[in-house]
């Protein structure tokens, strides 16, 4: 009975080994990428102790006295943070959502084309507000909503129509600020699943075809369910970045009007004015690490829920 | 084959780089109790080897210095460090490097620049960069000993108010720059169109209306002026229209902000006055909302992507309220040189309060930072910068006959014009070593100079004493309110301000109440605890 058991643990160590052996160029090759990752994103959460500590220069990381929580205190204290929390999941779960619907639905467009000059001119036209800096966004929606010399009043007042006053009306800028984020990763996405598209064999859809199905009918029974686990894919990514707001988008279209907060004020936008100032370690890094514990609650409980129903589809 | 060769060099660098960046780290904490341990060598040092300068300083080991400031290198900085590092190799065995963060984020790359712990020898300082808060949390050497040591003359030839102006809990760490300068509020605007459509004469709020209002009625293509949200350091966030409104009529020492919605009067330094809370604010505000109402400014402001001094050279707006003496001067010799048929006027906040202060002495200065490796060398090269009339002109004007040249009645001319002269004058943004005994000033700068000395004239303006510098806030106490009041400051104060709020009386009260919900009552007494024991240990 015993020698059975060592002879089993002997068989697990040497089977190991083995593997190790046996795959040792694959693993070399891994290498980098696990030094990487250690150097890049584990050797730096020791700084989370920062989020714990008053930092100052003489002790530095770990000789800065211990405060406990004090520096998570101003997140609480204008009893904004529960506000902002849902701005920011909402918007971005709205980003998420109607963008990559939309890539789904352009991409698909686009490979129904038949002239795959107009496909492709018309992909790159998508393509290019991706390069565009947020920075000059902000101007152009500027020169847009301005009250009296803006593009949409003028054109308004043409039209002998009233002017909107646009930086003071927050519920407009839900939609402006969707628009303009889906405006901007429009192309981006939907490269991502043109490339899924190709990536299905033809012969489904011949197959389609001598049965007598015609395009639509193509397109809702052979293609969506084929990008579906892309889809996933991606929302799951993309869950993952859920607590971190688009802090480019929000600061340069909004900037410090304090009109609009009630409806664009997200989490970063708010540890930005909070810290700018008086940059504090502590403060940042507890903003950080409250935005991480709930980002990686919020990706596990979903994997966990996919994982139940579809476990295929889970992203571990 | 390059190819492969080219990605090989870079991963051995980057191989390089990366251990080199270890060792650093490692070795910093020796090299520290070295130069620690350097003052006690260094005395016998200096009688013994012919190395060592007169200041008493060894000099044997050559060394090169970092120095850091804040904004833009100049075109030909190049040229200028080498000419400089000719002399200093000479002079004290040390070459320096200039180093320059560019303005985007300033803050967050000084903050890291110090809090990384790389060696940097010497650092600009300034009250607006929060020298009090960074001196308190030890990110600088102590140099009460270090400057009468390495740098004797420099050490005598700054005044002694000067010194003590810079103590953080009794000890100096930074070297403050002598100019006297003020830095009042100004308000910059259309002398022709004044004359023009014939408003009084402007030299209150209420002709500042009358004005503005002709300019509404008669300049369809003119807004009359583009103020938009600023940021007020301890005053926290603000709209930049109000300034000129409260300037104008307190005598403070806390100059246009209210840190906390207080404020103080000059001859009674250590008595605070609550602001927010005061009928005097809400009728602010309702001047405010008139003049807003009025259109005197965007009805956009709040995100404003315009700069105001830029739209009024160029002809959009008739009024900047938010300016000061030196961006006056900018202005002035731009609008003389683009529109020579314009006249501008100006009117500053001391003519109508009559009190003004001059700056703090730590409004600019340099300092050697915690990680520094020879703090001695780097006050000796600095004192050469300040005191000597080489060093100084080279890093403030650059090179003469090149850069610029004397005029016979002893103005700076630049040669060429920004485009053509890599250098232009201070620009190596040296504020902090401006030597006032040989300093040169640009014709343009003229125009500060006569506002310095209506000032230094009496005309009723009483010249203060700058108190408010010299005060180390202690926020730790009341960070978490502090944080939440701007908050609230930037949410319900800035639109209040901008007369974006229909109902002024409801705003304010709003105002106050979201204020206190965030801690403004403990903030306001822990505040004032802290400014009367600093007015008590200063003697006021």
């Amino acid at each position: 009975m015993t020698v059975k058991i060592s002879n089993k643990l002997n068989r697990k160590e040497s089977d190991l080994i083995y593997d190790f052996k046996k795959n040792k160029i694959l693993l070399l090759m891994l290498a980098p990428v696990v030094v990487f990752f250690f150097i890049n994103s584990y050797l730096p959460m020791v700084g989370i102790y920062y989020a714990f500590t008053k930092f100052d220069f003489n002790g530095g990381l770990f000789g800065s006295p211990f405060v406990g929580f004090d520096n998570f205190k101003f997140l609480f204290q204008s009893g904004t943070i529960l506000k902002i929390t849902v701005n920011t999941v909402l918007y971005n779960l709205a980003f998420i959502v109607i963008g990559n619907a939309l890539q789904v639905f352009v991409a698909i467009l686009l490979s129904e084309m038949s002239s795959r000059i107009f496909a492709k001119v018309s992909q790159s036209i998508m393509f290019l507000p991706y390069f565009v800096s947020y920075v000059i966004v902000g101007v152009l929606v500027y020169n847009l909503f301005n009250y009296e010399s803006g593009f949409v009043n003028t054109m308004l007042q043409n039209f002998n129509m009233d002017p909107i006053d646009a930086y003071s009306t927050p519920g407009l800028w839900k939609f402006v600020l969707v628009a303009l984020y889906i405006w901007k990763m429009l192309g981006y996405g939907t490269v991502i699943y043109l490339a899924a598209i190709l990536g299905i064999g033809s012969e489904y859809y011949e197959a389609a075809k001598i049965d007598g199905a015609n395009i639509f009918q193509q397109i809702r029974s052979i293609t969506i369910p084929l990008l579906v686990p892309t889809f996933i894919m991606l929302f799951l990514f993309s869950l993952g970045s859920i607590m971190r707001g688009q802090f480019d988008l929000f600061y340069q279209v909004i900037g410090s009007n304090g009109l609009l907060f009630d409806a664009t004020d997200i989490i970063d936008t708010f540890v930005f004015r909070s810290l700018k100032m008086n940059f504090d370690i502590g403060m940042g890094t507890a903003a950080g690490l409250y935005q991480s514990v709930f980002g990686f609650i919020i990706i596990i409980t979903v994997n966990w829920l996919i994982k139940r129903n579809h476990e295929e589809y889970a992203l571990f | 084959m390059k190819k492969g060769m080219t990605g090989f060099i870079s991963a051995l660098s980057a191989v390089v780089l990366f251990t080199g960046a270890l060792t650093g780290c490692g070795s910093s904490a020796d090299k520290a109790a070295d130069s620690s341990a350097a003052p006690t060598t260094s005395v016998t040092a200096a009688t013994s080897t012919a190395a060592a300068s007169q200041n008493g300083i060894d000099t044997s080991k050559e060394v090169e210095l970092q120095f850091y400031m804040l904004g833009n290198a100049p075109r030909d900085l190049e040229i200028i460090q080498t000419k400089v590092n000719e002399l200093a190799r000479k002079d004290l065995n040390c070459t320096v490097k200039f180093n320059y963060t560019t303005w985007s984020d300033t803050n967050t790359k000084y903050n890291l620049l110090l809090s990384s712990g790389q060696p940097i020898d010497l650092m600009f300082t300034a009250d607006w960069m929060n020298y009090n808060q960074y001196a308190k949390k030890g990110a600088f050497k102590p140099l009460d000993e270090v400057v009468p040591k390495a740098a004797p003359d420099l050490w005598k030839w700054i005044p002694e108010n000067y010194w003590n102006g810079c103590k953080v809990e009794g000890k100096i760490y930074t070297i403050p720059a002598t100019w006297k300068e003020y830095v009042p509020g100004v308000i910059v605007y259309r002398e022709d169109l004044r004359k023009k459509y014939g408003t009084p004469e402007i030299k209150d709020i209420t002709s500042l209306e009358a004005y503005l209002e002709a300019i509404k009625k008669n300049e369809p293509n003119m807004i009359p002026t583009e103020e938009l949200v600023a940021d007020w350091g301890i005053g926290g966030p603000g709209f930049t229209a109000w300034g000129p409104i409260f300037e104008q009529t307190h005598t403070s020492n806390f100059g246009a902000t209210v840190p906390y919605g207080l404020y103080n009067d000059y001859k009674n330094p250590s008595q605070l006055i609550d602001y927010w809370g005061s009928e005097e604010f809400v009728n602010d505000m309702k001047t405010l909302r008139r003049w807003q109402e009025k259109g005197f400014w965007s009805k956009s402001a709040l995100s404003t992507k315009e700069y105001p001094a830029d739209e009024f050279e160029n002809g959009k707006i008739a009024c900047v309220m938010a300016s000061n003496p030196g961006k006056y001067a900018t202005t002035l010799s731009k609008v003389r040189t683009n529109h020579p048929d314009w006249e501008v006027g100006y009117l500053s906040a001391p003519e109508v309060a009559g009190y003004v202060e001059p700056v703090h002495p730590i409004h600019n200065g340099f300092a050697v930072p915690k990680s520094s490796e020879n703090p001695e060398r780097a006050v000796a090269f600095y004192s050469k910068m300040v005191l000597d009339k080489t060093y100084n002109y080279l890093t403030e004007y650059g090179i003469e006959g090149k850069n610029y040249k004397i005029t016979e009645d002893g103005h700076y001319e630049m040669i060429g014009d920004t485009t053509t002269n890599g250098f232009a004058r201070e620009a190596m943004n040296g504020w902090a070593w401006r030597n006032p005994e040989i300093q040169l000033f640009d014709k343009s700068f003229d125009a500060v100079l006569d506002i310095f000395k209506k000032y230094e004239a009496g005309n009723g303006i009483v010249i203060g004493e700058n108190l408010f510098g010299g005060f180390v806030e202690d926020y730790a106490p009341y960070q978490a309110e502090r944080t939440a009041l701007y908050q609230v400051q930037s949410q319900y104060l800035v639109p209040l301000m901008g007369g974006f709020v229909a109902d002024v009386d409801k705003g304010a009260a709003t105002f106050r109440e979201k204020a206190k919900g965030a801690g403004l009552e403990k903030i306001q007494a822990e505040f004032t605890k802290q400014w009367q024991a600093y007015c008590k240990s200063i003697g006021k």
